[in-house]
């Protein structure tokens, strides 16, 4: 065995996060680790990564109990992680992120930097990634952080590679070449733990799954004995469908109207409507310009041109501000960044766009705030202790129940979802979608941004499709995937 | 939970070792003069919690005490009543605090650098207009402010100290700008894409803290009985020091009205212990220097134990 974790538990405060974590890694497999957020994955990977220390169980590694004090140990030892919230420095370039902390030094500490670059440049060939090594890494999407971190993790040739969702911002492509370092890794007697929430690109990579549930190991087996419903419903605990079906409703009146938006150099003259009672998807690939939209729209970023009415009325939007008085939401991409205060409380998050709803000549009612929140956290089930508990102790998906929670509570008629679903577990997918649906039939109109067009397929009444900061086309209801893809990605309808 | 008490305990086991190790401590000269001496501190670091919650700094209020302080005495000096110039004071710490405010949100400067030029610019025009020398011709009453005592013999200072205190107490608990300072401290984006109008707010808080600056301004110049134009040099690192021995965070969201007063006292107890015990007043600054960094590294383990 290459990894024996053995009942491994860890506490933060009162907070248990790891119960019973028990799993067994081998050389040469590829071993994914499941489960819902806030199950305990991060946390179990943490520890063997030595980023914390565990307060009870046994870590052993090529067969010596091992405790590693810092990540520096462990990666002495031979195991590497790549992470999903890129953990790079942003002002050096690409090649020096790639060797950072292992740079090979003259004799008096400097740094041979045209020597680290070619090595760089030699890595990145090898993965055929776009990258180049001397770009700052402050400037790279995304994507390229995530293959910068791969590259990094690489290149110590360790024996063991942790992938913390490596593939949830990539491209197709980009995920396809994830796969084939991962293949390559399992050929080099590499162990590798995978840690996925996408459910269609386990069977292509996985050897053995470990599911946790609450901090505990629940199931253990060959990735082969297991049905994907078998598998989610070890994840949640109960049987989930996995596949979400909405009723649509027929659309009402028309809620928002956007005329000829122009948003130089990413958006061009893009037109479309929403009525009330419709979820409507946005569908394309990464850079096509769907969250440079919603950043229009919901005035962030200032339009050139173009026009948008709400409700039959038409509104200047220069600011947020703007936005939500005039009855739009946007429930962001990146919902720690720019949705929710993790430092505060649940309520002031929930208030924080409808405050003057609870107060009174600029005084708070507290006793109506947490009426609020009790009302909207019911009626979103959010699982929390109480109003007065910090945001950032809440799962991805309750974080993300909270920052629509805060857009309900402006009684918003057009709501923007960027990605509602990125990072969030299964069961909390099922319960997004279903708030979408219980605020469409409110007479809400809805427009969903997303990367997964199964997700798309399956909650939108229209399909739009964008391709380069242009609207490409609508699709019905029921539009097949390929038909999707083709819009998205190759039909060139404009003439040149 | 036992952390975040640290200053309370602190700053009573102070009280209760000085009393044993001075019989001059617990005597009503001597506790009127600590609050003398601390209240300046305290008000200006009422309104520097503020700032520190809103995720700013000001390094600009011992200047800004500085020059409300001159301002008001120079309208002494000219005959206006003592409410009137008090009010003055209080009015050119208010412009100060707008001042630091709109370039903050105009210029999109980061506040440790506006308010460190503003340090400088407030300091030198005071200079200029006082031509660097003080105003001495103060009518006697206006000591009644830094040195006089109401009800309950009380010192006048500490009434006033207590009033903003509650004050600033309401502010922050209880009424939409408050909140908005701990929504924008702790998440500027986040504020701003719930539609918070973010500058209009920051502005007020430094005016704010501007106006609690210059009333401080004026009851130093009534302690001094002089305008002085150099006033208040330091002032802004022991303001943002009470504030933070008291928990709040630089990085913003962080900070309460209880934990600023406590830390200030810590501080005020400390300077005072170390002259009834007859330690070396260079001591002093050691020892202060040293309890800022314990008390922050404290709050920093209790957060890090709480949070992944």
């Amino acid at each position: 065995m290459l990894l024996e974790l053995d009942s491994i538990q860890k506490r933060f405060g009162g907070v248990t996060a790891l119960r019973k974590g028990t799993c067994t890694v081998k050389a040469g497999e590829v071993h994914l680790l499941m489960g819902e957020n806030g199950a305990g994955k991060s946390t179990l990977m943490k520890i063997v990564a030595g980023m914390i220390s565990p307060d009870a169980g046994q870590v052993r590694f090529r067969g010596q109990p091992v405790r590693f004090r810092n990540p520096a140990e462990s990666a002495a030892a031979g195991i590497a992680m790549v992470h999903q919230e890129s953990l790079l420095a942003p002002h050096l370039s690409v090649a020096e992120n790639i060797f950072l902390g292992r740079e090979d030094r003259h004799a008096l500490g400097w740094i041979n930097r045209r020597e680290i670059e070619a090595r760089a440049r030699r890595l990145i060939e090898r993965h055929a990634f776009p990258l180049q090594a001397e770009a700052l890494v402050g400037k790279l999407s995304p994507a390229g952080k995530q293959m910068v971190e791969i590259c990094r993790a690489v290149q110590q040739g360790s024996s063991l590679l942790i992938f913390d969702e490596p593939t949830s911002s990539l491209t197709d492509s980009e995920t396809r070449e994830v796969f084939r370092i991962v293949q390559e890794l399992r050929l080099r007697e590499v162990g590798v733990i995978y840690i996925t929430h996408r459910l269609e690109e386990l069977r292509s990579i996985g050897d053995r799954v470990t599911v946790l549930r609450d901090g505990e190991t629940v199931h253990s087996c060959m990735l082969c004995e297991l049905t994907t419903d078998q598998l989610i419903q070890h994840m949640v605990g109960r049987a989930v469908n996995s596949l979400y079906r909405r009723e649509p409703l027929p659309p009402g009146a028309e809620m928002l109207r956007v005329k000829g938006l122009t948003c130089e150099p990413l958006l061009h003259d893009i037109s479309f409507t929403l009525h009330a009672g419709e979820i409507v998807g946005m569908a394309g690939l990464i850079g096509a310009g769907r969250t440079e939209l919603c950043r229009a729209l919901f005035g962030i970023d200032r339009m050139d041109s173009g026009e948008v009415q709400v409700d039959g009325k038409t509104v200047r939007i220069r600011s947020p501000r703007d936005a939500v008085r005039a009855g739009i939401a946007l429930v962001p991409e990146d919902r720690q960044k720019t949705g929710l205060a993790i430092d505060l409380a649940i309520a002031p998050n929930i208030t924080m766009a409808s405050l003057r709803s609870v107060s009174n000549m600029g005084f708070l009612n507290l006793r109506s705030e947490r009426l609020l929140t009790s009302e909207h956290g019911t009626r979103l089930r959010l699982k929390y202790d109480g109003p007065s508990q910090l945001a950032r102790r809440l799962s991805g998906g309750n974080q993300q129940k909270v920052v629509i929670a805060k857009w309900l509570a402006t009684n918003a008629r057009v709501i923007l979802f960027d990605e509602p679903t990125r990072g969030i577990d299964v069961g909390a997918k099922m319960e997004v979608f279903e708030t979408m649906d219980q605020l469409a039939r409110a007479g809400a109109a809805i427009l969903m941004m997303s990367s997964e067009m199964a997700e798309v397929q399956s909650v939108a009444d229209r399909i739009l499709v964008m391709r380069q900061g242009r609207l490409a086309g609508e699709l019905p209801r029921g539009a097949s995937q390929e038909d999707i893809l083709r819009l998205a990605a190759f039909e060139e309808k404009v003439a040149q | 939970m036992i952390q975040r008490l640290l200053p309370f305990a602190t700053l009573v086991a102070l009280v209760v070792g000085l009393a044993i190790a001075s019989p001059h401590f617990l005597t009503g000269p001597n506790l009127s003069t600590v609050i003398r001496q601390t209240t300046v501190i305290n008000i200006m670091a009422l309104g520097m919690t503020m700032i520190i919650i809103s995720g700013g700094i000001d390094l600009s209020v011992g200047s800004i005490l500085a020059l409300g302080g001159f301002m008001g005495t120079l309208s002494l000096q000219k005959g206006y009543s003592i409410p009137a110039s008090i009010a003055i004071g209080i009015a050119a710490g208010t412009m100060c605090g707008l001042v630091n405010g709109t370039l903050i949100t105009r210029l999109k400067v980061n506040p440790f650098i506006v308010t460190l030029g503003t340090m400088g610019i407030y300091r030198g025009v005071t200079l200029l207009i006082s031509n660097g020398l003080p105003v001495h011709e103060i009518p006697l009453k206006f000591a009644f402010l830094g040195s006089g005592t109401g009800i309950f013999d009380i010192p006048i200072v500490l009434w006033i100290l207590l009033v903003c205190a509650v004050a600033m107490h309401v502010l922050l608990e209880h009424t939409r700008l408050g909140r908005y300072a701990f929504s924008i401290g702790s998440n500027p984006d986040a504020a701003f894409y719930a539609g918070i109008p973010v500058a209009f707010n920051i502005t007020s808080v430094y005016a704010i803290a501007g106006g609690l600056t210059g009333l401080s301004g004026m009851i130093e110049a009534s302690r001094l009985m002089s305008g002085q134009p150099t006033a208040g040099q330091g002032y802004e690192l022991q303001a943002i020091a009470a504030v933070v021995i008291g928990g709040g965070s630089l990085r913003g969201g962080e900070g309460s009205v209880l934990g600023t007063l406590v830390g200030a006292f810590i501080m005020g107890l400390l300077s005072d212990g170390s002259d009834l015990l007859g330690i070396n007043p260079y001591w002093q600054q050691v020892i202060i220097g040293a309890v800022i960094i314990v008390a922050v590294w404290l709050d920093e383990l209790r957060k890090r134990r709480g949070v992944s």
